[in-house]
């Protein structure tokens, strides 16, 4: 095996080369590297150096976004081997996220979609205009642990609300950790409508779902 | 006499191969890459004219250079927007500057110092408040108010503001219904609807998401207020390195493109319709993502924005939120340089240039009063000065003995001059600090809490511009439309089930 691919990999993630991570994920499954000890050994790590330069103020949004890019670009090549060995990667858990019905605005939502993705979960982005029965069905049928809810407009903060009370009437509120996110909104917001987790950006809202995602596992072994 | 705004360009940061090579960027923008516009009825009226493609697969027209020159032949470079007396009327061309107010804050911070969700009430005071702003020429709703529903809220906002207002009031709307309801309000005050189609005192503003694209609604109350005669802001609001490329010019190719489409289609439904360029776009902070309105780089964005408005003869509306948190150094420096950049670019409205704080989500009632200050400092600077052989004052000089004389300040030549050059402050401390500590230490801020508490207290007690009986029936209006807009969006939620 080629250690060298594996680094050169790292590398392509930390810099955000997505189209080098893809070849480079290509090669090193080519040359018999098992796909989990890819994700291990080359991958996880270059997203936490990524994570870790953005935190030290190092990297900007780009270069955290393009990593994040390069990262998913890298798992999708290596996903479909995983299957074929039977394995699983670990995730940290399922998500399924959208900027809530009456609001069009893409962009926010897809940041925080990206870096969740990156960092360990599987994500489900149903996109903008995205109804309460919509996000339902999905939470439902990928049996969801994260539902993740935008909003950038003052008037459609409300309908995040309304998604909450929706997932309570369908029996779904308990097994759900419920995030929000959106300029306008707030953690009194957040708090006000019921709303497990709020961060301010998508750094902030990986953070926030890791910590939890561990805080529920907690109260289930408890 | 109609209010003429400043004629005070003086700035320019592109020369006209600039211009020429935007205008290019812009032709070849939309005639080859068009504009997404997922509403039907646009696409096919664009569909029946001579130099519009439509793709209907896609929802995109592509609109060809002869096409959006006519639609710029009979967009007007002038008109005026109608205040509820003549005194109000604004005179509008692509040289004058006013300003107003907005836009859609969810949260106040009140004259008690708490940070808190707005409310119709906060509406109601700061209308009011701003209605006594001298600097103020044009109206936009502040906040938009916890306490009322989403469905139909720009009803409220509209019966609430159009009825505490002297000022054109720039409305917005979700659906043509919402348009024909505002009419129906407007024509309680005016009289009739033919009146409001004929002076229409208040606008539409309909805002584009970036990269090119314009939503139902968006072409809906287009179409309708074109129908009505009534001026549109069409704006676009660019998060500049995120919805657009991150250079300013790559933006400002976006934005023209984006914004022109909406002007053909206003011009094809109702030539002679006024469109007002408008932007309310800013950078995006690199670090964050946050949009940042107090950033250089917006303001130089929206300067070189005014220019390219005017080059293709459309009035700009610039000018946008500011990032401070408080009425605090960081407000005061953000919006002065926002607001004199854009003056001395020739923005012809600067949009929320009172209270508008912490990336539009937030509406201070302090900040409106200082914000009227830095507007009225900005204005003077904006004013320049003469140079004649009396201001000149060589006689003057002489007269006075030239080395032997004393001093000017009690010369009549001075006495005459100065009530008219100088801008007097209301607000600015300039005492030294001995005096300044004596009549109680206190800051811009506190002046400012003083000042509005008493504008307000006296603004209760003066008549408005519709009676009681009016602002009944505008209510009454008001109440009824969002009784259909709230029946429009459950049938609407139907039939997605």
């Amino acid at each position: 095996m080629d250690s060298r691919k594996c680094e050169e990999l790292y590398k392509a993630i930390i810099e955000g080369y997505a189209e080098d991570a893809e070849a480079l994920a290509r090669q090193l499954l080519d040359q018999g590297m098992p796909p989990l000890q890819i994700i291990d050994e080359c991958m996880v790590p270059a997203i936490q150096e990524v994570g870790r330069l953005y935190e030290i103020g190092d990297y900007f949004l780009p270069e955290l976004m393009m990593g994040a890019e390069a990262m998913q670009a890298a798992l999708k090549i290596i996903q479909p081997a995983l299957r074929g060995e039977g394995a699983r990667r670990e995730v940290l858990g399922t998500v399924v996220i959208g900027t809530v019905a009456g609001d069009l605005h893409d962009i926010g939502k897809s940041i925080v979609a990206t870096m969740l993705s990156a960092n360990g979960f599987d994500v489900y982005d149903l996109g903008v205009d995205v109804s309460a029965s919509q996000f339902l069905d999905k939470v439902r049928e990928v049996h969801a642990t994260i539902l993740g809810m935008s909003a950038l407009l003052p008037t459609t903060m409300p309908y995040m609300q309304r998604v909450i009370e929706s997932a309570k009437e369908a029996g779904l509120r308990d097994q759900l950790i419920i995030m929000v996110g959106g300029a306008p909104v707030t953690q009194a917001f957040a708090e006000k409508i019921g709303a497990d987790g709020y961060a301010d950006d998508a750094a902030g809202a990986v953070k926030v779902a890791k910590n939890l995602v561990a805080q529920k596992a907690g109260q289930q072994k408890a | 006499m109609p209010r003429r705004g400043l004629r005070c360009q003086r700035l320019k940061f592109l020369d006209d191969s600039d211009l020429n090579a935007l205008y290019f960027a812009v032709i070849e923008t939309l005639s080859e890459m068009g504009v997404k516009m997922d509403y039907r009825p646009a696409l096919e009226l664009f569909a029946d004219h001579h130099g519009a493609t439509v793709d209907w697969d896609n929802h995109v027209v592509k609109i060809s250079e002869g096409l959006l020159r006519k639609a710029l032949q009979t967009a007007p470079s002038f008109f005026t927007l109608y205040g509820k007396t003549e005194d109000y009327d604004v005179k509008v061309d692509l040289e004058r500057v006013y300003t107003m107010s907005g836009s859609c804050a969810p949260y106040v911070l009140d004259l008690d110092g708490n940070h808190r969700l707005a409310v119709r009430e906060d509406l109601r005071l700061i209308t009011r408040l701003l209605d006594h702003m001298p600097n103020l020429d044009i109206m936009h709703q502040i906040v938009i108010p916890s306490d009322v529903d989403e469905v139909g809220y720009e009803l409220v906002n509209f019966a609430t503001c159009y009825s505490n207002t002297w000022r054109n009031f720039y409305s917005q709307a979700q659906t043509a219904e919402s348009v024909r309801d505002q009419v129906r309000m407007a024509a309680v005050f005016q009289g009739s609807t033919e009146e409001v189609k004929r002076k229409p005192t208040f606008t539409e503003v309909v805002c584009m998401i970036s990269p090119l694209k314009h939503e139902p609604q968006n072409s809906e109350v287009i179409m309708e207020s074109a129908r009505w005669n009534i001026p549109l802001y069409i704006e676009v609001d660019a998060l500049c390195g995120a919805t657009t490329p991150a250079p300013i010019a790559g933006t400002l190719v976006e934005q023209a493109a984006n914004v022109l489409a909406g002007v053909v289609l206003a011009q094809l439904v109702n030539p002679g319709t006024p469109c007002i360029f408008a932007i309310a776009s800013g950078i995006i902070d690199m670090r964050t993502g946050v949009y940042s309105g107090g950033a250089p780089e917006t303001t130089l964005l929206h300067a070189a924005t005014a220019q390219l408005a005017h080059h293709f003869g459309l009035p700009f509306q610039g000018g946008t939120g500011i990032d401070a948190k408080l009425p605090d150094a960081q407000a005061g420096y953000e919006r002065a340089l926002q607001v004199l950049t854009n003056m001395l670019s020739g923005t012809n409205f600067i949009h929320l240039a009172y209270g508008m704080m912490e990336q539009m989500l937030l509406a201070s009632y302090e900040q409106c009063l200082i914000d009227e200050e830095i507007i009225g400092a900005c204005f003077r600077i904006a004013r320049g000065f003469e140079v004649n052989d009396f201001t000149l004052s060589v006689d003057l000089l002489r007269k006075e003995g030239g080395p032997l004389g004393k001093h000017f300040l009690t010369k009549r030549e001075t006495r005459e001059f100065y009530r008219q050059d100088r801008w007097i402050p209301t607000l600015t401390n300039r005492d030294p600090w001995d005096k300044w500590e004596a009549a109680g230490a206190k800051s811009m801020r506190q002046y400012a809490n003083e000042l509005a508490r008493k504008i307000l207290a006296q603004a209760e007690q003066e008549p408005l511009p519709v009676t009681p009986e009016q602002a009944a029936e505008i209510e009454a209006i008001c109440q009824e439309g969002v009784r259909k807009a709230k029946e429009i969006i459950r049938r609407r939620e139907e039939s997605r089930k």
